[in-house]
């Protein structure tokens, strides 16, 4: 029997046979239907980690976006601020025309 | 036997479309994975308890390659077989657990095993007869019952199980030649007997 000797290079139909009923691993299905849902809840931890890391960049970006609108936003009404004369302005600097009886009224009522 | 199909043929069968399904999974198609994992699953399982021995631990084991393949798919050269690869992965999967859980070492071969036994001509001597095999493959070296196993088990070539476990080609040629010389009169003894 050539399929018997140790050095012949083919695979042993016999020997073959007889260790795979050896290894016979079992009922085939149930173990496919475990990988394919454990494949699965791996695919949904994924997503979920996907979606952590793009919340997070999403809320670094608004909170980018919220302190810029913040900044503009300071930054218009403090120019709106500017081009009006403040009381102390209008009392301080030397001015060569009267002062604007408003401001003067405002600085009584304010004292 | 427990797998009328013939080991070779179950691993090539549909091997022209494996890089299309590989691909396919690759892209999240898990009905390919699918398919993949059924065309696989039992050469894993049978590599994973080549190792490991006990059969709940070999799936456990079969199913970490399974799903480290799944998430390694882009890391697949497309050029290449899958299954050799698929149970490199399988076969790591199974020595790291066996590191991990600090398996007992198998017990040297008694003697009276190699001998042979009772003649098992009923279905509990064949029963006997498989537990001692498995009791002789538990006996050799990892790498030399996993060649074993993937020549006249799984049916690949001796350069696929050289790329599997990364080991030249003569040296697969010498370790299956080590293990049949163990293996073989389990074999022949039942038959003389028989």
């Amino acid at each position: 029997m050539t399929s018997s000797l140790p050095f012949h290079h083919r695979p042993d139909p016999e020997l073959g046979e007889a260790l795979r009923g050896a290894l016979d691993p079992g009922d085939s299905a149930a173990f496919v239907a475990r990988v394919l849902a454990r494949a699965e809840q791996i695919q949904a931890g994924s997503w979920d980690i996907v979606l952590a890391r793009w919340a997070r960049v999403g809320v670094a970006a608004a909170a980018l976006v919220a302190l810029a609108a913040g900044y503009a936003v300071g930054r218009t009404a403090a120019a709106t601020l500017g081009m009006r004369p403040s009381v102390a302005d209008a009392l301080l600097a030397p001015s060569p025309q009267a002062p604007e009886a408003e401001v003067v009224l405002a600085s009584l009522i304010g004292n | 036997m427990a797998d009328p199909q013939p080991p070779q043929e179950a691993l090539r069968i549909g091997q022209q479309d494996e890089a299309g399904l590989v691909a396919r999974a690759r892209s999240g198609d898990r009905a390919a994975f699918g398919v993949l994992v059924q065309r696989y699953a039992t050469a894993a399982r049978r590599v994973a308890r080549a190792v490991l021995g006990d059969p709940d631990d070999a799936d456990d084991a079969a199913q970490d390659g399974l799903l480290s393949a799944l998430v390694k798919l882009d890391q697949y050269d497309p050029n290449r077989p899958f299954g050799p690869w698929l149970l490199r992965i399988v076969a790591n999967a199974a020595t790291d657990r066996r590191r991990r859980r600090r398996v007992r070492r198998a017990e040297p071969l008694d003697p009276g095993l190699v001998a042979g036994g009772t003649r098992p001509d009923t279905t509990a001597e064949r029963r006997a007869l498989r537990q001692r095999l498995r009791e002789a493959l538990a006996a050799l070296p990892e790498r030399r019952r996993l060649a074993l196993v993937l020549f006249d088990v799984e049916g690949y070539s001796h350069a696929e199980i050289a790329a599997i476990l990364g080991i030249p080609e003569g040296t697969v040629r010498s370790e299956v030649f080590h293990a049949r010389r163990l293996l073989r009169p389990l074999l022949a003894d039942w038959k003389e007997e028989g």
